[in-house]
Formats: C-alpha cells, structure tokens, sequence
C-alpha cells in the first residue's frame, strides 16, 4: 500500500458517482442494443459473486494473498468501466487482471503458470498461447492509463482495531465484509476509510450471532435489516437506557472522527443490498450465459 | 508539474473523461443514425469501440514529438521529444521494450517504475508527465527531460571542481526525495550516483524506480539482491528479507562518502569482497554492535584475527575532514552497520548539519557540465542494479530476477 490516498490516482481519477456510473453502464447499452437482448447477462452484482470465485479458484493452488485478489477485483471493475464485458473474453480479463494483480502486490506468478492454471479450470475459453495473456495485460495497463496502485480499506481495519478495542471476531467479520464489498461497485464509488468504517459499524452493531455466517449471505441481511432498527431507536432515544456501552463508544468515535457519514450509510445500503440479492446468485446460471456469450460471439479466439 | 500535481493534472484527466464521454455519446448517436434495421456487425462495433478508445491514447501520444535517440540499453530505448503545442518544451520519452511477443508478460521493472512514479510527485523525484502506448504495442514513459546528466558525471571529471556547499546542496535534494518516497512507504533500493539525475535549473532528481516497491507487510519477506552493491548495506549483503527504509539511507550515506573523497569509499568486486571491504572500513559486525547479526541467513563468521573494531567519530573525522565534525558525525549516522541504529530519512533531514556553515549553494549557482543529454539517454535506458563503464565491469554480477517472481 505504497503512495498517498489524498493525492492517489485512485482518489483522482478512479471515484465515480453512481449517477456516472449508471451513465456510463447505460451509454454502453444504447450503442449496442443487439448484442444486450442477444446476449442478456445477470446482475452486474451476481455477475462480481462469480468472477470473484474464478479468482479464488485462480489464487487457491498458489495461496495468493486476499490483497492481490481485492487488487484484481477493483482492475475488472476499472476495465469493464472502459469496455462493454460484451466486446471481451471475461475469463481473459479475469486472468489477466488476476496475473498483473500478483505482480503489483508483490507476489508475482509466472505467466506460463498461470495460463496453465487458467486452463485448468476454463479449457474451452484460455488459448494455451500465453502472448493472449501478454496482450490482454498490456490492454488492461493502457485502459487503466497505467494507474496501478489500489487502496484497500484492510489497512484501515487493522489501523482501528486498537483504537476502538476491537474483538478479533469482530475484526474477522469487519474484515469479511470488507471482502464482500467488491462483489458491488463500492470501491469505484467511495474511498477506503469510508469503506473499513462501515465494515466495522456492521461488524460491531449487527453482530450476526452465527459465526458462520459466510456463503450464507441471507440471514446477515436480515440480521442487518433488524440491528439496523436497532440501532436507529437506539440513536433516537437519547434519554432512555441508551445503547449498550459498546455502541456508544463507536458513536462517540464517529461523532468525534470526520468521516462521511452519510457515505457510510450509503455503503451500509449498498451492502444489504447485495445479501437480498446474493439469495438469487446461480453459478450455473452465470456460466451458461457467459459460455453462449462467448461462443456466439467468438470471442474466445 | 511535479510540484502541484492536484492542479496540473486533474483538469486534463476530467476533460478526457468528459470529452470520452462525448465521444461515446456521438458514436451511439451515429449508430441509431444508420437506422435501427441494418444492426451493425459484431465486428464492425468491436472496430469502432478500439478506435475509441485508440483515439484517447492517440490524443497522448500526438501531444508529443520525438526528435531524436538518446539512448539504448537492453530494456528500453530513450528519445528526447518535446511538446507538440509547445517546442521549446522538452521531455524524454523512454520507450519500454516489450519482449517480443509478449512471452513473458511485462517485466517487473517497467511496472514498478510506472506504477510508483504515478503516485509520486515531489521536486526531487523525475516526473512522469504521461504514459501511451505506441502502435508496435510498446509502453512508453513521458518523463522529464533533465539535460544536465548525473551526479556520477559530475564526480568523475576530474575538470570539475565542487566544494562543501555545493555537496551540502546536492546531499539535501538527494535526501528529501528519497524522505519523500519513505514518507509514502516505498522503498527505492537502488540509490547511487547515476541514478541521481540533474534538471536545467540544477535541481537533483531521483530517478529509476525499476527496483522499487512498497514496504511489505510486517513479517512479509523481501529480496535482498537489489541496490547496486557499492551502495549495498550489510544487512542485504548478510541476506535479510526484512528490511527497512535505512536500506536507501546506507546507499545515501555511500553517495556522500563518494561525493566527499570523489572515487567509491567501499567499492567490492564481489559480495564477499564488498562485506571485507565494510567490514574493514567501518568495522567487524558482532553480536555486541549488532545484535542478531549472527542469525542472519548468509552471515558469515569473520576472520579472529582480523577484528576490526567498530569505528567510532574520530575515523570519520580523519577520512572526511571537509565536511567538518558535524558532516563526519552525520555521515557516521547513515553508516551504522545495525539498521537498527541508523538514522531514517527523516532524521537526517533534522540533523545539525545543515545549520552549519557554509550554506548550501543555491541550485542555480551548483556546478555543472554540458553533455548531459546522453548520459541521461544511458541512465534511463540501464536496468535497476546494472553497474556500468566501472573497473570491474566483468566481474559485476547481473541481478537475478527469476528469483523474485
């Protein structure tokens, strides 16, 4: 995490407002309507659930640390902010991102490796040429006008937990759902603080009770639905017994700190937003449809 | 530029953003133009979206002129190019080669050099003012084009002739840039006179971040061949794979001893010569001086007979009169042989002397030779670590890079 945020690339040229986002999302349909209703894809969200678990897969077998495989998640973003997904090979960008992800965090792979590895699991979609690969990564520096370095909300994770004496359950779910945010557009939109302190909020105020609760995204949602009540009538009612000591303190923290609040709620919607629709997610479903996408637009050549 | 980078840049960057967007807009227009019956080909609208966004990239590369080749080394060629509204402003464009085909993706180096130099703007940094890539499908780097070489040049003529002032100024320049790139957690690792380039006003300026990176992660390992190995500290040279930003500060202390005495102060044919040498020149590390020093991975045990004894102020004083106690007992700082005991970047910057007389020069009074616009030509086109034209060209080893990736 080299570089100053306040004066980053990331901070100057890579924040979006949802307004241009959907702008941008929108101008790619107008300019294509035939392949959109040739070609219908998923939820843009449920789509990021099954490109993240690609990743995974991809980063399994060499133990990749979480951060490159944040780093490749915000670079498939920041690509496919530039490019209709479908004028591309996704499983290309997906590797490529995962390969210059590796080498920016500082635990580079070999490029025939990770061919080889993509292979494995999407024979019918990677070429066996790694100069595909060699290409696409070059396509991918340009489209992001060489701006590489990504800030990570972990670091501010970690910065707090002593400040607002964290659990390390809390920490660990903090820290999930700071690995769930990049299945939305949240790291275009907002920058890292506003992004650990909403992990942290969620982790402390919700506190789902099931340790358990990962891959089963749908009783967090509820969870967060009902603690946010919670907390609403916790925040109101300032003469009543007020809320448990733990929550004042984070309260007190945020009233003192000069975070954005109202960007923090923002991100807090975003995020149950994305549990409801986890319930939907169909990794068959997402296959099929990017596989005749590909076909039928060969795009895999 | 380099200075006020939030106000340089940004008004550029949106008004792409914005013109990209106008752009999109017209082509979506002219598509629903061509009647919404004929649906255009697959193909035909991948072409259009590669010219737009060829045409952004396009818009980079035709700010720019090249005029002609500076230099050529292995890894990147360097022309000199000015600005095409402006001619009389002058850039270099240093030309990264891309191996052909891309067999091996693109090499650490260039990446790291691009990514680091995107976030980092100070005066004593080399700027990079735009990045585009050519249609032979090569990256290439718009840096800035500093004419006056190096400080290596500068060292070595011997027609030259520069004092404790002209040092002091140098020194400080050199120090707040490497300062700067601490302050933003990364690590140079390989600071020496050639990479220390000099623009027309005579400001110095850090260049070749092929071999930097980003501090690690507490308990992360790092390589230890990198920095150039006369500039290379003991603990590299003992194989430590944690490491700090005193790594750069050692390298800055050699620059100084060099600047001083103008030939290397502990100049090593090989890794083993270069340890002897330090160990001569600033004593025998030991567990007393240097705790742990015994358990780093290719420590080697000395000689008995041959202790030397930690060097304390006197031997600075004797070896470095000129700078006066106050310079000798900065420099012996930058030289403990225990990280752990060196002085930071920022530490430096606050010692006492730079308060004592005389002042630096000022940058503009700085001596300096013609004949820099090929050295810088061969400075930018080096890989990090190479040493070259030194007495011991044969026997310097080329940095391993397979074992890094």
């Amino acid at each position: 995490m080299a570089a100053n945020y306040w004066a980053s690339t990331q901070r100057r040229h890579w924040l979006f407002t949802r307004e241009r986002l959907a702008d941008i999302r929108e101008s790619f349909k107008e300019r294509d309507k035939a392949a959109h209703n040739q070609f219908p894809l998923p939820d843009q969200r449920l789509l990021n659930i099954y490109f993240s678990q690609q990743l995974i897969k991809l980063g399994k077998r060499t133990s990749t640390r979480q951060q490159a495989l944040a780093t490749a998640q915000v670079y498939i973003k920041r690509f496919y902010t530039k490019n209709e997904i479908r004028q591309t090979n996704p499983y290309l960008v997906v590797t490529t991102a995962f390969y210059l992800a590796c080498k920016m965090e500082e635990c580079p792979q070999h490029i025939r490796f990770v061919v080889a590895e993509a292979r494995n699991f999407w024979p019918e979609f990677i070429a066996p040429d790694v100069s595909k690969l060699g290409e696409c990564e070059f396509a991918l520096i340009s489209e992001m006008h060489s701006q590489l370095i990504v800030h990570h909300p972990y670091r501010t994770l970690s910065e707090l937990q002593p400040e607002l004496s964290l659990t390390s359950d809390e920490v660990a779910l903090a820290w999930s759902v700071i690995n769930d945010h990049y299945l939305t557009d949240l790291p275009l939109m907002y920058p890292p603080h506003v992004i650990a302190v909403m992990a942290i909020i969620v982790a402390v105020v919700f506190k789902p009770s099931q340790t358990s609760f990962h891959g089963s995204a749908a009783p967090l949602a509820g969870a967060m639905r009902d603690g946010g009540m919670n907390i609403l009538s916790a925040l109101t009612e300032k003469n009543g017994g007020g809320p448990p000591p733990r929550i004042q303190k984070l309260v007190g923290w945020l009233a003192e700190s000069e975070v954005d609040i109202k960007a923090v709620i923002e991100c807090t919607q975003e995020l149950v937003s994305l549990y409801e629709i986890w319930e939907q997610y169909s990794e068959k479903h997402c296959k099929e449809l990017l596989g005749r996408m590909i076909k039928g637009k060969n795009l895999d050549k | 530029m380099a200075v006020s980078p939030l106000i340089s840049r940004s008004p550029s960057a949106t008004a792409s953003s914005s013109n990209a967007a106008m752009k999109l807009k017209k082509v979506a227009t002219q598509s629903s133009l061509n009647g919404p019956e004929i649906a255009p080909s697959p193909l035909s609208m991948q072409n259009s979206d590669r010219e737009l966004t060829e045409q952004l990239n396009d818009d980079v590369r035709h700010k720019y002129i090249k005029d002609k080749k500076l230099g050529e080394g292995t890894y990147a060629v360097v022309f000199l190019g000015h600005l095409r509204s402006e001619p009389s402003s002058f850039v270099a464009i240093k030309k990264i080669k891309v191996n052909a085909e891309y067999k091996d993706g693109l090499s650490m180096d260039a990446i790291r050099e691009v990514k680091y130099l995107q976030e980092l703007a100070h005066p004593n940094i080399i700027a990079l003012h735009d990045v585009f890539s050519s249609k032979d499908k090569n990256l290439s780097l718009v840096l800035e084009y500093l004419p006056l070489g190096d400080l290596e040049m500068l060292i070595k003529d011997a027609n030259i002739h520069y004092g404790v002032a002209d040092i002091k100024a140098w020194m400080g320049m050199l120090t707040r840039g490497v300062w700067f790139c601490h302050e933003n957690f990364v690590l140079h690792r390989d600071i020496k006179p050639n990479n220390l380039l000099i623009a027309s006003d005579g400001e110095v300026k850090l260049a070749d971040f092929g071999l930097a990176r980003s501090f690690a992660d507490p308990y992360l390992n790092m390589t230890h061949q990198v920095i150039t190995r006369w500039y290379r500290p003991p603990e590299l040279l003992y194989g430590a794979r944690q490491y700090s930003g005193v790594v750069d500060v050692w390298s800055i202390g050699m620059v100084f001893a060099e600047l001083i005495l103008r030939v290397p102060f502990v100049a090593g044919s090989s890794d083993l010569d270069q340890i002897s040498k330090i160990c001569e020149a600033f004593g025998t590390p030991t567990e007393a001086n240097w705790p742990g020093v015994t358990k780093l991975p290719n420590y080697l045990a000395p000689d008995n007979n041959h202790m030397v004894p930690l060097q304390g102020r006197e031997f600075f004083l004797r070896q470095f009169p000129t700078v006066g106690a106050v310079g000798a007992d900065l420099l012996m700082s930058m030289c403990a042989l225990d990280p752990r005991k060196r002085s930071s970047a920022c530490q430096i910057l606050q010692h006492g002397w730079w308060l004592t007389e005389p002042k630096p020069t000022n940058k503009e009074n700085l001596p300096r030779k013609s004949g820099g616009t090929k050295k810088m030509g061969d400075d930018l086109t080096r890989r990090g670590g190479e040493v070259d034209d030194t007495p011991f060209k044969n026997a310097a080893r080329q940095l391993d890079f397979n074992a890094m990736r």
